[in-house]
């Protein structure tokens, strides 16, 4: 394959990712009508009062919290994976060359994983009330980092053997080098994949404390929340619920896929195949 | 394929070429012709390389490092290195044209007919298989009884306990036979080997290449090795395919104008000397009581079948091993087991090059980030010195300077190696410690390294441990020798007088091996 076709190739994939984090984050400036003012009545037909999906239970425009209400959702969920990819990386990487560590840090991950993750963030942001979404990204990284911790760990422990790491040691480098300069980079797989993986926990998470009211409160514009105060009228103007719930799917799947094609896939490996 | 492992030995030849489906004897059953392959800026990893392989024949690749061996025999199997693009040429296997067969055919081929063992063949082993189940794993009779009889085949008697062993366990040279096990138990019709004899001691080494020709003729299979052992490919191989080279001659005893350590004086003590060291692994003992005292500035050699401790001993030295007792001292100072407790002067005193040269080098740093990174964690020379510092050092080791940019991946076996030598020689050891440098080498180039070690001791007095199968190799570069078996020191003293006289039957045994061979 030709290096344009494959550029060509690459852009195409990392485009939906790009486009749809992009829209997202400018979407509050650009809405057509006021995200938080009546301009049609309540669950208003798609079309009706110049409104392209419709009104929701108070007869705001559909489309405008669509675009203003998927930022915080984003930032908090690429917030939370980058956290927990990047905090796991390290511990599974430090565990893997001090052996001892590594043991430490697994059991207490197993302990924590037994935390069903709803539980979590009520706990989170029942003890920290003024927390907002702050709370819910604290919650969702303390229950992430388990799960990604033992991932990395198991992709870092034959890393670790490596001659290369062994040389390393053994000419003296610090545990920092070995991981930040030795492992890490040959992990960049793995932890993209696991970075993707943990974005969709994260969208999840974020959503479901949106959905319970933890986190963004009404009036604000949020997909998660709109889907649970238009869930009553989704006969009347299925596009309420419908098009922040295709949002929160599209922005899960697409990032997933520019992670999948960012991940190297032949060449810098040591040991060939066959 | 109809013959089966038990047959094996007392099958004649054309009685076994009959019963296969294979064309007759003098048809070809793998022809490379002009086979160009270019890596993706454009450097030609082969040009116009061609080969013919014929059932029943054993083909040698020879050439120095760097001249294409391990490629070519990946394009018989219709495998190019990933990047790597076949320009010109056509790749005839058992009929079929492999760049043109589709994936599945091409993976029922070489599933069943044609068997690559690697040039590291342990990295290929699943590390949580035990040995009868990666042997079994592939086999066309999947009995206990055929298992075993593979095992014996390849010099691996089962005792009970080896068959039962995960890869781990296993010394390199076991590792190999393991694998070439595998090669074996399907049965395949072409076997393509990428230095089968590398690190072996002579007498293995010959058992091997006794054994390649023994299948070739019983069975008809088409053999193809790379090797760079003159004396293997001059005694077994019916013939030679001579790889040109794109690489320029190493340059012996460059000056280098680095201090000279003090502490690497000569002196009357021991430089390094280890007492009574004992290690284990999960119960098992790998070393018994072993000793090794090193003079400043001497070359010390340890010798001893695979599989004796070799390994074992050199890292347990470096600090990548435990052990359960015993002593370190280098240079008077007693070094704590395990690295934990190394200050870092001390572990750039002691550096190891090990035998794998694959796993070696960071497959995501390039040539000139693994040298340099030494030279700057020791200061062993100003920073914007760096890189004039590595491109210093790997003309040492017989690579040119553009060769800092690249990446492992880009490189061959021998080429990885003197990359590794490259890094060890960078922060100016005092003691270099060769775990089998030069068997993945090319009697030349292995010279030519081991001449560059001869210099630096000469102009830096920096002590040499070597570990070699190759005992012409210790007997003409070390002033003392240590004869490993079973973990235990069966023999210690000076190379001459023990060569000259070995008391011991397993110097014994190693040495009749060597002069046994012409």
């Amino acid at each position: 394959m030709s290096t344009t076709r494959r550029r060509a190739g690459l852009a195409v994939r990392l485009l939906p990712a790009l486009l749809l984090t992009g829209l997202a984050l400018v979407g509050p400036w650009i809405t057509p009508h006021a995200v938080d003012a009546p301009v049609t009545a309540p669950y208003g037909e798609a079309g009706a009062g110049g409104t392209l999906l419709g009104g929701d239970q108070l007869g705001r425009d559909v489309l405008s919290r669509l675009l203003a209400g998927g930022r915080d959702l984003v930032l908090s969920s690429l917030l939370v994976a980058l956290l927990v990819t990047g905090t796991a990386a390290v511990l599974g990487a430090i565990g893997a060359v001090r052996p001892l560590v590594g043991r430490v840090v697994e059991r207490i991950a197993d302990v924590l994983m037994l935390l069903p993750a709803v539980l979590g963030i009520l706990l989170v942001t029942l003890s920290w009330p003024g927390g907002g979404r702050l709370a819910v990204i604290a919650a969702a990284v303390v229950l992430g980092v388990p799960y990604a911790v033992r991932l990395a760990a198991g992709a870092a422990a034959p890393i670790a053997g490596a001659g290369y790491v062994e040389a390393a040691a053994a000419g003296g480098e610090r545990l920092w080098y070995l991981v930040v300069r030795e492992i890490l980079p040959n992990l960049r797989a793995v932890l993209l994949a696991l970075f993707g993986l943990r974005f969709v926990a994260a969208v999840y998470l974020v959503a479901t404390a949106g959905f319970l009211q933890v986190g963004p409160q009404p009036p604000a514009a949020d997909w998660a929340l709109m889907i649970r105060e238009n869930s009553s009228g989704i006969l009347l103007n299925p596009w309420s619920v419908v098009a922040p719930g295709i949002a929160i799917g599209l922005l899960a799947l697409s990032v997933n896929l520019a992670a999948a094609t960012l991940a190297p896939q032949t060449g810098r490996k040591a040991v060939t195949v066959l | 394929m109809s013959h089966t492992s038990d047959r094996r030995e007392d099958e004649p030849g054309v009685a076994g070429a009959a019963s296969r489906t294979v064309a007759p004897n003098d048809t070809p059953a793998v022809r490379v012709t002009g086979l160009t392959v270019a890596a993706p800026d454009g450097r030609l990893l082969l040009n116009d390389a061609s080969l013919t392989l014929r059932p029943g024949r054993l083909v040698a690749l020879t050439g120095p490092s760097g001249a294409g061996k391990t490629t070519l025999l990946r394009a018989v199997t219709g495998l190019l290195p990933p990047g790597t693009t076949r320009t010109a040429g056509h790749v005839d296997v058992l009929g079929h044209d492999v760049f043109s067969l589709g994936e599945r055919a091409l993976r029922t081929l070489r599933g069943t007919r044609l068997a690559h063992v690697g040039q590291d063949p342990g990295s290929g082993l699943n590390p949580r298989m035990r040995v009868r189940s990666l042997v079994r794993e592939l086999a066309a009779d999947k009995s206990a009884d055929a298992v075993a009889a593979l095992l014996a085949e390849v010099r691996l008697p089962d005792d009970g306990r080896l068959a039962a062993r995960r890869p781990g366990a296993l010394s390199g040279g076991q590792q190999r036979r393991v694998a070439l096990a595998r090669a074996l138990a399907r049965r395949p019709d072409v076997l393509l080997l990428d230095e089968p004899t590398a690190g072996l001691h002579p007498e293995l080494r010959d058992e091997i290449a006794e054994l390649l020709r023994h299948l070739a003729r019983t069975h008809h299979l088409a053999v193809a090795f790379s090797c760079h052992d003159p004396e293997v490919v001059e005694r077994f191989a019916d013939e030679i395919v001579h790889l040109g080279a794109h690489m320029p001659a190493p340059r012996p005893g460059a000056p280098r104008t680095r201090t000279v350590d003090s502490s690497a004086g000569k002196g009357g003590s021991p430089l390094l000397e280890v007492r009574d060291l004992h290690v284990s692994f999960r119960g098992t003992p790998a070393l018994t009581g072993v000793g090794l005292t090193v003079a400043p500035g001497a070359a010390a050699g340890i010798v001893g079948v695979s599989g004796s401790g070799k390994t074992t001993l050199v890292r347990t030295v470096v600090g990548l091993q435990r052990s359960t007792s015993g002593t370190i001292h280098l240079a008077g100072t007693a070094l704590s087991t395990g690295l934990r407790g190394r200050t870092r002067e001390q572990r750039r005193g002691m550096q190891l090059v090990t035998q794998n040269p694959l796993g070696a080098l960071n497959p995501s740093r390039t040539v000139g980030a693994a040298v340099g990174r030494p030279l700057r964690l020791h200061r062993r020379c100003a920073a914007r010195d760096v890189r004039d510092g590595v491109v210093d050092l790997l003309q040492q080791v017989g690579l040119p300077a553009e060769f800092a940019d690249r990446y492992p991946h880009e490189l061959s076996g021998g080429q990885r190696q003197r990359v590794a030598i490259a890094r060890a020689l960078a922060p100016d050891p005092d003691v270099l410690i060769c775990d089998e440098i030069t068997s993945a080498l090319d009697a030349e180039t292995g010279r030519a390294i081991m001449d560059l070690l001869a210099g630096l001791r000469e102009r830096r007095g920096t002590t040499l441990v070597l570990i070699s199968h190759d005992l012409p190799l210790i007997a003409g570069r070390t002033d003392t020798v240590t004869v490993l078996e079973g973990g235990r020191v069966v023999e210690a003293g000076r190379t001459a007088e023990v060569f000259a006289a070995p008391e011991h039957r397993a110097t014994r045994a190693l040495l009749g091996a060597a002069t046994t061979a012409p």
